[in-house]
């Protein structure tokens, strides 16, 4: 996922182009105004001030600034002091930022910089808030993480920092960019050069929704966090107030809207990775195509494997604060949700679909995928039967419960209720395995076609849900009283809507509608 | 008294480790285990009758000396998988073993399985 901007409730997300930060949020003098045409950092006020304007001016202009007073500057504010104090952020000065971010980005300082972007788009970070911009900036830099590899990202992401508060991590997010500039492009281009093609203009406009996406992802999360907290404090008080007179606690019916934190934290790093899931198929793509040499693929197919674990770690580590969400699917799209097994796919549906699409095998790789699909058939329909028994002995114990011993039934109800999480893990250990022993089974060839295969599955499982949350749906149109029926142009539009969304969605994976 | 309660655990393992070697697949769970029995019903699936032994929350020394023979390190549902005389050890390393047909062979070696 893309950097995510410190949540300000007063802002408006109308996309970097209109941005506009509220003065409250900066209430410190900062420099104002820019001046191209000097090669000095430049401090811009961002209450007022449209950052990815200038940024696509730069583009658009071909602008190019000198990097080596940037650079100075920034080794200067690199040596400073490395301990980011509340009180320090404060001030305008853009060093202080600088203090967390090279610490945390050291080997980005080693590149040179070579695009025009680092020394306009110094800013300074003025947010009081310490913790929340340090957790928001180690999260960029968990991002940074990923996409350093990439040019394209690169591009992203000064995106994302324009159009975001660009108090978080905004060194970090050029750090990161110049150094995949000049990995990918070897000192060779910068501003000036970069050629201006439906392309770059295309790339920045998605760069900007994702950008977009993010921002309101982050502010739905904060949101989530504070109404949680005051309906902890309201449970807790429950909870006194009601042993203290010996009944039974309610049973807090919990809002729809109102997931933990644990879930939340869970469905954003989940959203990452599926970005990262994105990545890794046209990976994929580009080597079969390209047809390179088994060592390569092999390093590749390695990648996704890596991938495909660190989910299910991710699940393992969920699972303990918040399980149902799991075992729910709420953290899935409506389709996936439809055939969820356990909190995840089931592992023999996915080898008998993939066992159409694997030939050629040899009889041998046959005999070991059907062997496979028997054994985790077992594996499931065992958890299945375990997990049965586990909701029956709950059910007994509940219906059971009178007044008099209701909390200790309670408290046994609750511990047999924490086996569902055991289930869970399990489940998941049976689909990492029932993955990993695939990969042994195939050649590298087959199993980098597999796993495309995989990933194209589910990707358009996930566009058949947002297809279908946002298909037309004839009552709207019957609602106004001049309109009865639906025009021929009408239906064209709705037919014109519906192939382009589908035609879309079979290559590309939607963005999701959650 | 701790060299007692020492030796009396000590003497229970090794007892453990007997009924466990008396027949193919031996398994000691707790009777309100669910987690049991979904292993239960793997085996007598796959055509493995185990031999189980129940160990109910009134008996606490069993489950100590069951889990200091594993090291604490398995979960605290299933207490004990012996197949052949060996421990196998936690849930995950019993499913990967059936994933990875590993488990069969195991079963057909100590005599569990025929086919």
């Amino acid at each position: 996922m893309a950097s995510q901007g410190i949540g300000e409730t007063g802002l408006t997300d109308s996309g970097p182009s209109s941005h506009s930060h509220h003065n409250h949020n900066m209430p410190y003098a900062v420099y104002r105004g820019i001046n191209p045409a000097s090669t000095s950092f430049i401090n811009q006020e961002s209450s007022g001030f449209d950052f990815g304007e200038l940024e696509e001016a730069f583009v658009l202009q071909g602008f190019k600034i000198s990097n080596d007073e940037a650079k100075a500057s920034l080794y200067a504010a690199a040596a400073a002091t490395g301990k980011p104090a509340a009180t320090l952020e404060m001030f305008p000065s853009w060093p202080m930022r600088f203090q967390q971010t090279p610490r945390e980005k050291s080997k980005s300082r080693e590149e040179s910089t070579d695009s025009g972007s680092l020394s306009s788009r110094v800013q300074p970070h003025l947010e009081p808030e310490s913790p929340i911009s340090r957790k928001a900036s180690s999260d960029h830099q968990q991002n940074q993480l990923h996409i350093t590899h990439k040019s394209q990202e690169q591009q992203q992401q000064l995106q994302n920092m324009a159009s975001n508060n660009p108090r978080t991590g905004g060194l970090q997010t050029e750090l990161a960019a110049s150094k995949s500039n000049s990995e990918k492009k070897k000192g060779a281009a910068s501003t000036s050069e970069r050629v201006l093609d439906p392309k770059t203009l295309r790339r920045l406009a998605q760069n900007r929704e994702a950008a977009k996406k993010s921002r309101i992802r982050k502010k739905a999360y904060v949101q989530q966090l504070e109404t949680s907290r005051m309906r902890l404090s309201q449970l807790e008080q429950e909870l006194q107030r009601a042993s203290s007179q010996g009944i039974f606690l309610g049973g807090g019916t919990t809002a729809g809207s109102n997931i933990s934190s644990g879930a939340a934290i869970f469905d954003m790093e989940y959203s990452r990775w599926l970005d990262d899931d994105q990545r890794h198929m046209s990976e994929l793509r580009t080597a079969l195509q390209a047809h390179l040499s088994d060592g390569d693929l092999r390093l590749i197919v390695d990648g996704y494997i890596a991938h495909y674990d660190e989910i299910f770690c991710l699940k393992g580590v969920a699972a303990k604060s918040d399980v149902f969400h799991l075992i729910t699917g709420m953290w899935t799209t409506p389709a996936e949700r439809c055939f969820l097994w356990m909190g995840g796919f089931r592992p023999s549906e996915l080898i008998k679909m993939l066992i159409g699409q694997l030939d050629p095998l040899t009889e041998q790789q046959v005999v070991g995928i059907y062997s496979l699909q028997q054994s985790s058939q077992q594996a499931e329909d065992a958890l299945s039967q375990g997990l049965e028994q586990l909701q029956q002995s709950l059910i007994d114990t509940i219906a059971t419960a009178s007044l008099h011993d209701g909390m200790h039934h309670m408290a046994l109800a609750l511990g047999k209720l924490s086996n569902l999480e055991g289930f869970v893990r399990q489940a998941d250990n049976l689909r990492q395995q029932t993955l990993h022993q695939l990969h042994r089974i195939l050649t590298v060839r087959q199993a980098a076609r597999c796993f495309l295969v995989i990933g194209e599955y589910y990707g358009r499982l996930r566009a058949l849900s947002s297809l279908w949350l946002s298909r037309p749906r004839e009552t709207l149109i019957v609602d106004d009283n001049s309109c009865q029926t639906i025009t021929g142009l009408q239906m064209t539009q709705i037919n014109v809507t519906c192939q382009a969304k589908s035609s879309e969605g079979a290559n590309r994976t939607m963005p999701h509608v959650k | 008294m701790q060299y007692e309660t020492e030796s009396w655990s000590g003497y229970l393992q090794e007892e453990i480790e007997r009924m466990a070697s008396k027949n193919a697949v031996v398994m000691f769970s707790k009777n309100t285990c669910c987690m049991c029995h979904a292993i239960k019903r793997l085996l007598c699936g796959m055509g493995v009758n185990p031999t189980v032994y129940e160990c109910n929350d009134h008996n606490p020394t069993w489950q100590n000396a069951l889990f200091s023979l594993l090291g604490n390190s398995s979960t605290p549902s299933l207490l004990g998988f012996f197949i052949g005389g060996k421990l196998v050890g936690s849930m995950d390393s019993i499913m990967a073993a059936h994933i990875n047909d590993i488990l069969v062979p195991l079963l057909k070696k100590a005599g569990a399985l025929w086919l």
